[in-house]
């Protein structure tokens, strides 16, 4: 069932040559998490600033359960927001910041404790719930803030960038541990992040935004996989990207090479993208290319090689116990990859 | 080192200026005057003494004391509003606004005293206005009085207020008050709640400096109050100019001082407390 819709929600800051956003049109199921994924600027936090009714849209509508809720000020709106700072009340212990939301709606004490308490230990702090914010570390603070967004029992949980502000070794185990506490609570929730990994790991949907629009919204998988525009290819995702020209449809010259392609434009100049995980050494493809390795990378797990073929430049990439992986610089491999595999846009 | 030798001109400034006249005044207030009302070189507390057991020392204490604390109170309560607007305007705004609200700075004391006469007076703009509507039968007497001084003495505080008001509400994070929108907290209740509690300690630098800042105030007092308002800034200058009891007014000097510092002393000690 439909719980949030996003209609032509459009942002023009004054003074600014384009619009922060422009024109956002998605719908999301109940309990499903969508990721605004995007670079610096895109107005992923914008749209979000929008859906919490903190920032005025220009045209557009944002409806909550069908319910237009355009017009509403943040405050009646119900929805738990983190911020990327937090924002926790200084003077406030954990628990004060927990209750804040309830206090406001009039919640009895009694009640309001047990729920302070059921929230805190949501999050597994309900020892800290004495502690002031700069008595808490960064992700101690930021589940405190999780607490005080769920607490309310919103009708829709907003993060903006949750993670950024924490270590990197951290990042991981709070990120699984948010989608699971969604997952658990059933919070329809969109999170904001620049970070594709963090969006692919935890999203049902992934609306992928640049300068204003969604360029693509649709699953990690359908979004790595299946790029829907060259922004998406080259923003999520590593890919070696080679220009050609399309012969016939399905078959795109390449330089001295011909490649074939599942879906290619029917004529003119393209751009190709391919995934490095797509490129594999065998004797027998669609796409069957002689490659002289220029560079190779060891990582442990993975290994880069980078090849100069007839049709460009190739990145491949292949696990490291495969005996193609101990090829050296100077190297001559023959690299495969299907037709499926290639995205082409016009260029 | 090298810090230590840049601070040179501004200590030996304030070692010639400043601590050389009060070491000095510290000094007077330790001499005696004769019957004659001349100046006699001792080392008696005896004109401290005098001063500490006469009635009018104490109420002049309590005039000033009340006149600095409500004026600094309006003023800090004036400068607030000021303060949150200018807080929440659009940056490019906000210099020109700050601007605005420093520019009585601008103007000498004496000149906007002037200014205050035109419109608090018998005859003033107020009083003409009052007498046109028909509001009033006798001039409200706004001025050469205590009610004079104190309208003069906040409107000279308030841009100290401000700046301090300005400086303090700068650093409160807009983010907490949209959290607290976010939560389900009016307008209203996220000043209460959130915006009031955090700006206490700016509120507190603003009502302090102002404090002290009325606590000295010789000129307001002096020609607003048209010699019916006394406290001891002017007393000390009555002391030393017309009645020419130099220990005297030296001796009024030094617990004025005194009374400061111990204020000072004692915020400082709550202030440790709290943190």
């Amino acid at each position: 069932m439909t719980h949030l819709v996003l209609d032509r929600l459009t942002r023009r800051f004054p003074g600014a040559a384009q619009a922060a956003v422009a024109g956002i049109s998605l719908e999301l199921p109940k309990g499903a998490l969508l990721a605004l994924l995007g670079p610096s600027g895109c107005g992923k936090t914008t749209t979000l600033r929008m859906i919490a009714g903190l920032e005025k849209p220009d045209e557009g509508r944002v409806l909550v359960a069908g319910r237009d809720v355009t017009a509403l000020p943040p405050h009646r709106r119900n929805m738990g927001v983190v911020f990327q700072s937090y924002a926790l009340f200084p003077h406030m212990s954990a628990a004060g910041n927990v209750a804040f939301g309830l206090e406001m709606r009039g919640v009895a004490r009694a009640e309001r404790a047990e729920r302070v308490r059921q929230a805190l230990a949501l999050v597994g702090l309900e020892e800290l719930a004495a502690r002031r914010p700069r008595q808490l570390s960064g992700g101690q603070q930021q589940r405190v803030a999780l607490a005080r967004a769920l607490a309310i029992q919103p009708d829709l949980l907003l993060l903006d960038e949750p993670l950024s502000a924490l270590d990197a070794k951290l990042r991981e185990g709070v990120r699984d541990e948010i989608r699971a506490l969604q997952q658990r609570v059933g919070a329809t929730t969109v999170f904001v992040t620049h970070d594709q990994t963090e969006a692919l790991a935890m999203a049902d949907l992934v609306a992928v935004m640049n300068q204003g629009r969604v360029e693509q919204l649709a699953s990690p998988e359908e979004v790595f996989e299946r790029p829907a525009t060259r922004f998406v290819a080259t923003f999520v995702g590593r890919a070696a990207r080679l220009s050609g020209q399309v012969e016939a449809p399905g078959t795109i010259r390449c330089g001295e090479a011909l490649l074939r392609a599942a879906e290619t434009p029917a004529t003119g100049a393209v751009e190709i993208f391919i995934r490095p995980h797509h490129v594999r050494p065998v004797a027998a493809a669609e796409n069957l290319l002689p490659a002289r390795v220029l560079r190779r990378t060891y990582t442990g797990e993975v290994v880069s090689l980078e090849c100069e073929t007839p049709a460009g430049r190739l990145l491949a990439e292949l696990p490291g116990g495969v005996p193609e992986a101990r090829a050296t610089a100077g190297d001559t491999l023959s690299l495969g990859f299907a037709a499926a595999d290639l995205r082409v846009f016009p260029a | 080192m090298s810090a230590w030798l840049l601070m040179l001109p501004a200590v030996l400034l304030m070692a010639a200026g400043f601590l050389y006249p009060v070491a000095l005044l510290a000094r007077i207030s330790l001499n005696r005057t004769n019957d004659m009302g001349a100046m006699e070189p001792a080392h008696s507390l005896e004109t401290l003494g005098r001063l500490v057991e006469d009635e009018f020392t104490w109420e002049l204490a309590w005039n000033t004391a009340t006149l600095a604390a409500s004026s600094a109170l309006m003023a800090t309560a004036l400068a607030l509003p000021v303060a949150l607007l200018i807080r929440g305007a659009a940056p490019r705004w906000r210099g020109l606004l700050s601007l605005m609200a420093v520019a009585p700075l601008l103007v000498s004391g004496t000149a906007r005293i002037v200014g205050w006469m035109a419109i608090l007076g018998d005859r003033g703009l107020i009083n003409a206005v009052l007498a046109g509507l028909g509001l009033a039968e006798e001039p409200l007497r706004l001025i050469n009085n205590w009610t004079g001084v104190r309208i003069g003495l906040v409107e000279s505080l308030m841009p100290y207020a401000c700046l301090v008001l300005i400086a303090g509400l700068g650093r409160l994070d807009a983010r907490l008050e949209e959290a607290a929108a976010t939560l389900g907290a009016t307008r209203f209740r996220t000043f209460l709640r959130v915006t009031l509690p955090l700006a206490a300690p700016a509120l507190l630098a603003a009502f302090l400096l102002t404090f002290v800042l009325g606590v000295s105030a010789f000129v307001t007092p002096r020609l607003m109050g048209g010699g019916r308002v006394f406290v001891v800034a002017t007393e000390i200058f009555d002391l030393a100019l017309e009645t020419v009891d130099w220990p005297a007014a030296a001796a009024m000097a030094m617990l004025l001082l005194g009374a400061l510092a111990a204020a000072m002393l004692l915020r400082g000690l709550l202030g440790r407390r709290a943190a």
